[in-house]
């Protein structure tokens, strides 16, 4: 059975290898590709490279993703801040598999993180059977990435405690682990560095100290705010997941454009064309949410429907988006479809009249 | 038109305010050694060139070129220190060069002002940049271009392909013209055409005068260089100019803010501060972005964020990195920008645009040499500002004026002037503890204040302001006798004129305060108006009581006094007859009502008799609004002219159950309108408020309701508190009303902390009750 997912370094072995064999600037230490090859790589580029087309990985400001190569590129590490869904795993998943071939040595940062995942661990049959030995040691992807001189990634640190914050200080400037069972001090090979991801929504839960952010150049990733450019990633993200999943059928474009225009007229609290205000709700509304809505309309039309998306699989599926958190929402949306869907041509009556009966009570 | 000779004068294409012009300049203009540097800039201006290369002028300074006839319009032609044009002047002269300006002289620069709005200031419409006025929809060509270049806009693109390499005069010269080449083919204003037409002649009446062209050096926006070497000039259309209008050249100081202001207009200053550095260390931008960096950070220091050495190093390093990723010579505005977000300012932008920014713009204020003829306003204000210790830079600061002494009071008059006399300089935020708006700068409170609150801002229209008020008069207090005259001529009202007065006061312009004086007089002996004639009472009243606080008020306090008692008469007599008015006048004459009292308590001058009788006969009178009616009650109580029994009897009468409930709300209305809780907290008059609404029927009630939401909707917490207390002792609800009470009793605050609680609980009670 193949893998449901598989890691950008595999999916997009083709583009690598071109853009690897095409690529006659100098390579940073340690650097699969150079700095101007990885940008390639990431922004997707309009002429194939060695008869391979580069897709664009993320849709936005170019400035951005040349601060995080940049930032790479020199001995600090780089922190991806931005709302839930902004695609910061995904644009560190691809800047790791581009520029170190993997983007597997990753460490996701829980309230249960322990020193462990971040430095290393045993193997206890062995330790108890031969005492301390190399081969009993268990490497945290950290330690991994040190010793082959490639990029760590650490999810969501700031939800980890203050402790592992303070060890991840200490590792990103000594660049070392010790290991005194072995009597051992690994330092890290030329080409290792860090990415990690930070939610600002979190921002209080286990706030940064100044310490630990002076050890990071910071890239805020931001919400995407042209209507083109988020269906783009919307209807590109959706395409893959379908062809992933081996599942759902292709929703008409009519209906991904009503449905990012609802997120983001929910989300900047006025429609369009700046005539009405809207209450925002509470639930994140980001741009992977809407990929998830799409995609599941699409399946529940697969499955349930008349095998073709209509705005009755939205409306089912963008419930369970919007409305998770709180029953305020629930109000949101409903005053939305009455003062703005209701009004409005076309597939937003079908919208407004399908919503309005899972809206009831 | 000889194009031969012409392309023997040695041209050079510039940029407006671009230091690697500057830099390239300098060395060609000493390879080709020229008896004569023509120069972009209006030609009248020639005769200000000793002052631009004065010692003692220090750049950003502008010629500034105004109307002379009495409409306002001037245009402004700014120099930085590493402006070109600049530079290439300084070398003219130290050089033994002679140095000529050859654009438009300003008169005809004004009058296509005048004719088009939307031509900008000449030197700015530099068709190297994108010109400001192509159509909105359209995406400029030179943004395209800078788009398909894979820039992000054309400023980065000009950094990238312009200021950033080391380039020589032999490589700048031609890339810069094939640019403006580029941009030549596409659509070129008709104005900048005529400018062509009208320097081409310049240039060629100088040869004609006797100079070798070979001797003749041409530093010029790179548009109109073009058009020469393109012979893309068509003399005829010189033609076309608009006839000169009147107008004059000075110079005054200038300011980076302003200048990063005109970046849109295409001077290609986004930051010019970051180019003033730049320029000193001879068009080194990393060593520029490595001070700005640094700059920064003692900023944010300042500002009790974390910002160390080690992070500046980052950003610089990160600046630089960034700048070989782009494959550009030297990091530039934007590597500066997106280093300092990453490093400096974690990943947020909010600090950089709300304060660190400006430190890249600059505060930079010039200098102009004293010895340019600054006109006597400019001298006053000056003067004034310096002896002053006012603030002379172009960032806003506060301060504030004790007026209990002369030279403050001295200030505080010269601010107002200015504030009169529309000059953009100062505006008044506060007085004391109270924050001011705009329009409360003026009127019968300034004569009161002990304290002002200013805030100041030099900016280079403040300077345009002085020299194009010069046609009003010629010390600042003639303009404002000035503009307080046209005021005092407009005017139709009593009230207007005793603004104007007032104004004339806290300004201190003794012939507008006598001629004020004199309208005022006029206007009260016809006005019918009465909230008119009760403000103008109220202003008059205020400046015999306080006139005498500021200097020079000397118009005669007798005259005064009179005005005020017979203005105060005048409104007496119309008192009857205004009150008996339609609904939507009441507001007006309720606040005319209250101003009169005022002034009859405050002013002994005044027949305050007079209006006790006049409020007596309001109180008592059906014909009225009753509004107008229970506001009269009210006052006279307050004034302890009523009895408690008296204002008892008073509002049983008008809120009895047999009165019409609307009239009876309308008149609760104007009487709570006055001090509230005294009202409230005679429980006679409670009883009869409680008496009327207990009696009204439900559906009556319902009716009345608007208007008695309105006017219990101006009682304040404690007043509620003291109805309440006074509802529960006239309805005898002893249980709820037991806490209340004891809290009211209470003096101990530690106490009073934990009884509020209950106290809460207990109006709850109450409020259901009721």
């Amino acid at each position: 059975m193949p893998d449901i997912r598989l890691p950008a370094e595999a999916k997009f072995k083709n583009e690598l290898q071109a853009l690897a064999a095409h690529d006659d600037k100098p390579r940073p230490p340690g650097w699969a590709l150079s700095p101007r090859a990885v940008e390639t790589y990431i922004l997707g580029s309009a002429k194939p490279v060695g008869g391979v087309a580069i897709s664009p990985k993320y849709v936005g400001d170019k400035g951005l993703v040349q601060v995080c190569i940049a930032t790479l590129a020199s001995d600090r590490a780089l922190m991806l801040a931005g709302e839930p869904g902004t695609a910061k795993s995904w644009l560190s998943e691809h800047l790791s598999a581009a520029i170190s071939g993997t983007s597997a040595l990753i460490v996701q940062g829980t309230a249960g993180t322990s020193e462990d995942h971040l430095k290393y661990s045993w193997n206890y049959a062995l330790l108890l059977a031969k005492g301390p030995t190399p081969e009993a040691l268990v490497p945290s992807p950290v330690l991994r990435a040190m010793r082959a001189g490639k990029f760590a990634r650490f999810e969501e640190v700031t939800r980890t405690s203050p402790e592992i914050q303070d060890t991840l200080i200490s590792l990103l400037s000594e660049k070392q682990i010790s290991i005194p069972e072995l009597g051992e001090v690994v330092s890290a090979q030329r080409g290792f560095n860090l990415i990690a991801t930070a939610n600002t929504r979190d921002r209080g839960v286990n706030e940064m100290s100044a310490a630990l952010k002076r050890r990071f150049n910071f890239v805020t990733v931001p919400v995407v705010e042209d209507l083109e450019q988020e269906i783009q990633i919307v209807t590109r993200r959706e395409a893959e997941l379908r062809n992933d999943y081996q599942v759902g059928v292709p929703p008409p474009a009519e209906l991904s454009r009503m449905l990012l225009t609802l997120f983001q007229e929910l989300r900047q609290g006025v429609t369009k064309d700046g005539q009405t205000k809207v209450r925002t709700p509470n639930a994140v509304l980001s741009t992977a949410e809407a990929i998830s809505v799409l995609f599941n309309s699409s399946i529940l039309a697969e499955q349930f429907g008349g095998g073709a998306v209509t705005a009755k699989e939205l409306a089912a599926s963008l419930m369970g988006a919007v409305v998770k958190e709180q029953e305020g929402d629930v109000k949101a949306l409903r005053e939305y479809m009455e003062t703005v869907a209701k009004e409005r041509p076309g597939a937003w009556k079908e919208l407004y009249t399908a919503s309005k009966k899972l809206l009831r009570g | 038109m000889d194009f031969d000779l012409l392309g023997r004068v040695h041209l050079f294409p510039v940029r407006h305010h671009s230091p690697r012009t500057t830099r390239v300049l300098v060395p060609w203009l000493a390879r080709v050694a020229p008896e004569v540097v023509l120069i972009e800039g209006p030609c009248d201006a020639t005769a200000l060139m000793d002052v631009l290369c004065d010692a003692e002028t220090k750049p950003p300074v502008a010629i500034l070129g105004y109307r002379t006839d009495d409409t306002p319009g001037s245009a402004m032609w700014p120099f930085a220190d590493y402006s070109p044009e600049y530079a290439a002047l300084r070398w003219a002269r130290s050089h033994g060069a002679t140095p000529r300006f050859i654009d438009l002289p300003t008169g005809v620069s004004l009058a296509l002002g005048a004719r088009e709005e939307e031509v900008p200031p000449p030197l700015e419409s530099d068709a190297v940049a994108p010109v400001a006025d192509e159509d909105e929809d359209e995406e400029p060509l030179t943004e395209r271009l800078a788009r398909e270049q894979g820039y992000r806009s054309f400023e980065e693109l000009w950094e990238a392909m312009f200021e950033a390499p080391d380039w020589t005069p032999e490589g700048f010269r031609p890339v810069l013209l094939a640019w403006a080449d580029l941009l030549n083919t596409g659509p070129r204003r008709d104005y900048h055409r005529w400018r062509d037409a009208f320097m081409a002649r310049q240039v060629l009446e100088v040869v004609a005068s006797g100079v070798a062209p070979e001797r003749i050096a041409v530093v010029a926006g790179a548009a109109h260089v073009a058009a020469f070497v393109a012979r893309d000039v068509d003399p005829a259309l010189e033609a076309r100019l608009p006839a000169a209008v009147p107008s004059a050249v000075t110079l005054i100081p200038y300011s980076f803010p302003r200048l990063s202001e005109q970046w849109g207009y295409g001077a290609g200053n986004r930051a010019p501060h970051f180019y003033q550095k730049a320029h000193e260390a001879s068009c080194d931008f990393r060593r520029a972005t490595l001070e700005v960096l640094l700059d920064f950070s003692a900023h944010l220091r300042l500002r009790g964020f974390t910002a160390t050495l080690a992070d500046v190093l980052e950003a610089y390093r990160l600046a630089l990195t960034l700048t070989d990723l782009r494959e550009k010579s030297a990091p530039g505005v934007d590597e500066l920008r997106e280093a300092t977000v990453a490093t400096l300012c974690r990943g947020d932008a909010t600090h950089v645009d709300a304060f660190l920014w400006r430190s890249a713009v600059g505060h930079q204020v010039g200098r102009v040499a004293s010895r340019i003829g600054k006109n006597s306003l400019q001298a006053e204000f000056w003067r004034e500002v310096d002896a002053r210790r006012l603030p002379r830079t172009d960032s806003p600061e506060t301060f504030s004026l004790r007026l209990n002494n002369e030279v403050e009071v001295g200030s505080s008059v010269f601010l107002h002037r200015l504030r009169v006399a529309g000059i953009p300089y100062a505006a008044l935020t506060g007085a004391g503890q109270q924050k001011l708006k705009p329009h409360e700068a003026g009127g019968h409170a300034a004569l009161s204040r002990v304290r002002e609150t200013w805030e100041a801002q030099w900016t280079p229209s403040t300077d345009v302001a002085l020299v194009e008020d010069i046609i009003l008069g010629d010390s600042l207090e003639a303009v404002t006798t000035r503009v307080l005259q046209e005021r005092l001529d407009a005017t139709r009202t009593t009230a207007g004129s005793a603004e104007v007065l007032l104004e004339a006061v806290t300004t201190s312009c003794p012939l507008t305060i006598a001629a004020a004086l004199r309208v005022c007089d006029t206007h009260a002996s016809t006005d019918v108006d009465l909230p008119s004639l009760a403000q103008a009472a109220r202003a008059l009243s205020g400046l015999v009581a306080y006139g005498t606080s500021r200097a020079h008020a000397d118009a005669g306090d007798e005259a005064v006094a009179r005005l005020c008692k017979k203005t105060f008469s005048r409104a007496l007599l119309r008192l009857r007859e205004a009150c008996d008015c339609a609904p939507d006048a009441v507001a007006g004459v309720l606040e005319a009502l209250r101003t009169l009292h005022e002034v009859a308590l405050a002013q002994p001058g005044v027949d305050k008799a007079g209006w006790l009788t006049e409020a007596r006969w309001l109180m008592a009178s059906d014909t009225v609004h009753p509004a107008a009616s229970g506001l009269c009650a009210g006052l006279l109580y307050l004034a302890q002219e009523l009895t408690e029994a008296e204002v008892a009897r008073e509002v049983r009468q008008r809120v009895s159950p047999a009165t019409n409930p609307e009239t009876g709300a309308s008149w609760l209305e104007g009487f709570l309108r006055v001090n509230a809780l005294v009202l409230v907290k005679n429980r006679e008059v409670v009883v009869a408020l409680d008496a009327f609404l207990a009696a009204m029927e439900p559906e009556r009630f319902r009716q009345t309701l608007p208007v008695l939401r309105r006017a219990l909707s101006t009682l304040g917490h404690t007043e509620r508190r003291y109805l309440m207390e006074n509802v529960v002792g006239a309805r005898k609800l002893t249980a709820q009303g037991g806490a209340a009470k004891a809290v009211l009793a209470e003096k101990d605050k530690a106490k009073l902390k934990d009884m509020s609680a209950e106290l809460g609980k207990a109006l709850d009670d109450l409020d259901d009750l009721l």
